[in-house]
């Protein structure tokens, strides 16, 4: 029979002094960490919005641009605010589509073969290359030979998206359970159209809201744009397939080297938008997210 | 297939169209064959790009030779050096990743051992919101509010630190707002939003029994994470921190905007730089001939640099994940 | 039973065409208006980049043009000299505006199509300085060549100090404010130095220069009026209008005769009077002889390609080119530039009738 001391006693316990004082140490450095990365997300938001709130009006988002000397009450961003939706739009045409087969072939028809191991981690790999080679890459293989044109952004938008898309996809598929393709393999239904009738409809909030989030950061590139849209417009053009175009990207990416008062304002009032327009995306995923999740924990 | 064999001469007369066994109709067969071409659509895209901008910058390669590293990024004297560019992307992205690792993964681990769930999510939320300001946004409030601001802070430091051995080659001037570190800084709020994804997922594998065990036997929160959470989770944090580092040196817009252009090679962290895809950015649409092979040539490297970092990661995450997942 | 949603994107790429094509209606119908005064109306897009010394003037021609041709649409999209000579040699672009002549080394871009030179207008290169306290500062070439190899490194030098007798001039340490991409503005600048101080100023003249470590680079003249702008004890080399416009102080530099000349339209005209005009319209105004001419006055071209492959082109080339040598012309001043002398836009004039298809 084991005879408790005092020494044992006081080791089950609180921690002694000296413990503690770490644990509370590491506690308050873990909550820091937290408020450093509150402290520059709220003052670049306040600045957004205090500055771009003045500018902001219907006018302002449809009104062509004007000179950059131009004051801020003169104009708009309108051919960005057209730009950015169908390049976005285009691109998400191409991407989203590619990138739900893509994942379904990773995850229906792949199984662990070497070939979907590899495009899967490819996959992954493709999501951290830097969105300026993808511009570079559609300006060596289309634009040399097309010209500067909205598709050739979205093209280069679409090879950002893909990746995301697959990955995001991917997820969503594999927490589908078997039980229910199973279920339909039995009824007798073909693979294709039980992907297509049972397996997608089943993931559908969280392919859509993985889309959401992969057009909201397309929306919100530049680098991509750099070499494939030309910019420089002072009114919309609405061909997307044809015709140098501009976004609100690129726009505040020029106006932010700026000297003029005006210039600047209008950059301040596009950053509000693409905020205000990734944001809107965002909560979209959210939603649907909430309102569509089965078989998430 | 045997199931479905049974199944369907249970049911009573139907055929049920395309599916029956060794019969696989036209519309299944091609939509198989679809699915895999968009699966290969990635690969095909990858090469493609490793191909081309190989094949254009190839004049640069031939032309420079092992000079593609020196130290001189001269278009008008005909000088194509790229060491300036690497030294800068290199220096920004250690500067990123001093500062937002320890952030990031404080974070990681607040959510995972510290707040309730309920207050996970908020907290979640905020660090979502980081990712959604788009790059040229946090380039144009980098430039026109944080830049104007801290170049006060960087004379002071400067002239203060000017002469001091050490402390005088990192900090001293010349200074300017445009810089390095501003461009470090920049880009650790940027990468803070991955670096803090992935170091969840990677600690929230840690099994419970283990984190139980440890609190059982007494010990605090704190040396729980040290001695329970850390040694499970630290490959896969050191491959989270890897991919933010290849999300660092990719980061184009905003450092553009920060760095200052400067093809200098100086160890003085407050004055200005270049890195990698800046300049890329910045010259691409003047150049011309070798000068353009040399930018193409830079976007090779890039996208070496990265392909690399991203698969040793990637394989890190992956490879700890498995050996969470089987323990 | 779950309908399929997969539609979903789909509706939500309904949508999001549809708030684009009626975005689309709203932006076209707000264009200019139509009014009679061209004989033939044309109709097209004339797609230009290039200097960003003449972005101001191009900005304001192409809206009062939209008076004169309403079908026609320009697009002047900047990006430095470098950029609008690499775009016209690429074919993106109709025309390019440019600072300075085709350097030897980009003449192959060209593969051999002859390029015209359309002269537009002059201007001065300003000295732009954020020094609070310091109005009215004067510079002389070789003063300026030694602040910008970083030769001189605080604004109370005693090379400074000597030209400015007077001046309270602080301690700060001076911070370049140069131009990151391929400029004609930079060119310019660089060639007057090199004429006017060859002994002092080593760093030689072309559109992309070695600056010494720790300058600041922007892109765009507008890029380095901001660097001026938001760094105090910065110096930078802006053209006027841009510098005007956004506010900045600048200094009288020394010209050959001697005189401390203050940057402005007439002392740029003065610069004009001198110049030696080529057979292909090409010349440089900078380090002028004329008493009163600003040593710093420089130049801006749109180039052109003699033949244009369709016709249509060739008329639009010849109508808008046509505005910034005739009508447009009555736009400088008021922007900051200085209208071509007569001489030399006679002979642009006269010019105009090569383009052809």
């Amino acid at each position: 029979m084991a005879v408790v001391t005092e020494q044992q006693k006081a080791g089950l316990g609180e921690p002694a002094g000296w413990r503690r004082t770490k644990n509370r140490i590491a506690t308050i450095l873990m909550w820091l960490s937290f408020v450093v990365v509150i402290i520059p997300l709220v003052f670049v938001l306040y600045t957004v919005i205090a500055k771009g709130i003045s500018v902001i009006s219907w006018q302002f988002l449809t009104s062509p641009i004007p000179p950059s000397v131009a004051p801020a009450d003169v104009g708009g961003i309108g051919p960005a605010v057209l730009g950015t939706l169908e390049i976005t739009a285009l691109a998400t045409v191409m991407a989203v589509p590619l990138g739900i087969l893509g994942a379904v072939y990773l995850n229906e028809y792949g199984g662990t073969n070497w070939l979907s191991r590899l495009v899967g981690f490819m996959s992954d790999v493709m999501t951290g290359v830097p969105s300026i080679i993808m511009g570079l890459f559609i300006f060596s293989i289309w634009v040399l030979h097309f010209g500067f044109s909205g598709l050739a952004g979205a093209f280069a938008l679409g090879c950002l998206m893909l990746p995301i898309v697959i990955r995001s996809t991917y997820e969503m598929l594999r927490l589908v359970p078997d039980a229910l393709r199973e279920g339909s393999y039995a009824l007798g239904a073909s693979k294709s159209r039980v992907t297509l009738t049972v397996v997608l409809p089943a993931a559908v909030g969280g392919i859509v809201s993985g889309a959401l989030l992969a057009v909201a950061r397309a929306a919100g590139e530049t680098a991509p744009l750099l070499f494939t849209i030309l910019g420089g417009l002072s009114v919309a053009n609405p061909n997307v397939f044809s015709g140098a175009n501009t976004a609100l990207s690129l726009l505040i990416f020029t106006n932010a080297s700026s000297p003029y008062p005006g210039a600047q304002a209008r950059g301040w009032g596009a950053a509000l938008t693409l905020i205000a327009i990734a944001f809107i995306l965002m909560i979209a995923a959210r939603i649907v997210t909430a309102r569509y999740a089965r078989y998430q924990h | 297939m045997s199931a479905v064999q049974q199944a369907d001469q249970a049911a009573p007369g139907s055929v049920p169209a395309g599916g029956l066994i060794g019969h696989r109709g036209l519309g299944d067969r091609s939509f198989q064959w679809l699915a895999l071409a968009a699966g290969l659509l990635v690969l095909l895209i990858l090469v493609l790009i490793a191909v081309t901008t190989t094949q254009q910058a190839s004049s640069w390669f031939t032309t420079e030779g092992l000079g593609i590293f020196g130290t001189v990024w001269d278009p008008a004297a005909n000088k194509f050096g790229a060491l300036p560019f690497i030294y800068g992307t290199a220096v920004t992205g250690v500067i990123a990743l001093v500062m937002a690792v320890p952030v990031s993964v404080g974070i990681a681990l607040l959510l995972t051992e510290v707040v309730p769930f309920r207050i996970a999510r908020p907290i979640v939320y905020v660090v979502d919101l980081l990712a959604v300001v788009p790059s040229v946004v946090w380039g144009l409030w980098g430039i026109l509010v944080f830049a104007t601001w801290i170049q006060h802070i960087y004379a002071s430091i400067g002239s203060a630190v000017n002469g001091i051995p050490v402390l005088g080659a990192l900090f001293g001037p010349p200074t300017s707002g445009a810089s390095f570190f501003t461009a470090g800084i920049i880009l650790a709020f940027m990468i803070t939003p991955i670096v803090t994804s992935l170091s969840r997922e990677v600690i929230a594998t840690v099994p419970t029994i283990d984190r139980e065990g440890a609190y059982a036997l007494g010990s605090t929160r704190w040396e729980m994470i040290r001695g329970v959470v850390w040694p499970h989770s630290q490959g896969g944090v050191v491959g989270a921190v890897l991919l933010g580092l290849g999300r660092a040196m990719g980061e184009t817009i905003a450092a553009a905007l920060v760095i200052g252009s400067s093809p200098t090679i100086t160890s003085h962290l407050f004055s200005t730089g270049y890195n990698m895809p800046a300049v890329i950015a910045n010259q691409f649409g003047e150049s011309t001939g070798v000068w353009r092979a040399g930018l193409m040539g830079l976007g090779v490297l890039l996208f070496a640099f990265t392909i690399i970092v991203n698969v040793i990661a990637r394989g890190i995450v992956n490879r700890s994940a498995r050996r969470m997942r089987g323990a | 039973m779950q309908r399929v949603r997969v539609r979903g994107v789909a509706a939500a790429g309904v949508a999001l065409a549809a708030m684009a094509l009626s975005l689309a209606a709203c932006s076209s119908s707000s264009t200019g208006t139509s009014s009679g005064g061209s004989s033939s109306s044309l109709s097209g897009t004339l797609n230009a980049s290039g200097s960003t010394f003449q972005l101001p003037f191009q900005q304001a021609a192409i809206q009062a043009f939209k008076s004169v041709q309403s079908g026609m649409t320009v697009n002047y999209g900047g990006g430095g000299s470098g950029k609008g000579r690499s775009d016209l040699a690429s074919g993106v672009v109709q025309f390019a505006g440019s600072d300075s002549p085709i350097p030897s080394d980009e003449v192959a871009n060209f593969k051999g199509k002859t390029v015209l030179y359309f002269p537009v207008f002059l201007g001065p290169i300003t000295m732009s300085y954020n020094l609070s306290g310091v109005k009215n500062l004067k510079l002389d070439p070789a003063v300026i060549a030694d602040i910008f190899q970083a030769k001189i490194k605080t604004w109370n030098d005693p090379a400074i100090k000597a030209i400015n007798p007077g001046v309270n001039l602080p301690s700060t340490p001076i911070s370049l404010a140069v131009r990151s991409d391929s400029s004609g503005t930079t060119a310019n600048f660089s060639l007057f130095l090199m004429t006017a101080e060859p002994s002092i100023w080593k760093l030689g003249s072309s559109s992309t220069i070695n600056w010494p470590s720790g300058a600041h680079a922007g892109n765009g003249n507008g890029g380095v009026a901001q660097i001026v702008k938001s760094t105090p004890g910065a110096i930078g080399y802006v053209d006027y209008a841009d510098a005007k416009a956004s506010g900045l102080t600048f200094a009288s530099v020394k010209n050959s005769a001697g005189n401390y000349i203050a940057p402005s339209p007439s002392s740029a005209s003065a610069a004009g009077t001198t110049v030696t005009l080529k057979p292909d319209l090409t010349f440089a105004a900078v380090w002028s002889s004329s008493p009163q001419a600003y040593p710093i006055t420089y130049q801006s071209w749109d180039l052109v390609y003699q033949k244009q492959s369709s016709a249509n082109t060739a008329k639009m080339l010849k109508a808008y080119i046509g505005y910034l040598i005739g009508d447009g012309q009555k736009l400088l001043t008021s922007l900051g530039y200085a209208p071509l002398p007569s001489n030399i836009d006679s002979k642009a004039k006269a010019q105009l009738s090569k383009i052809g298809s």
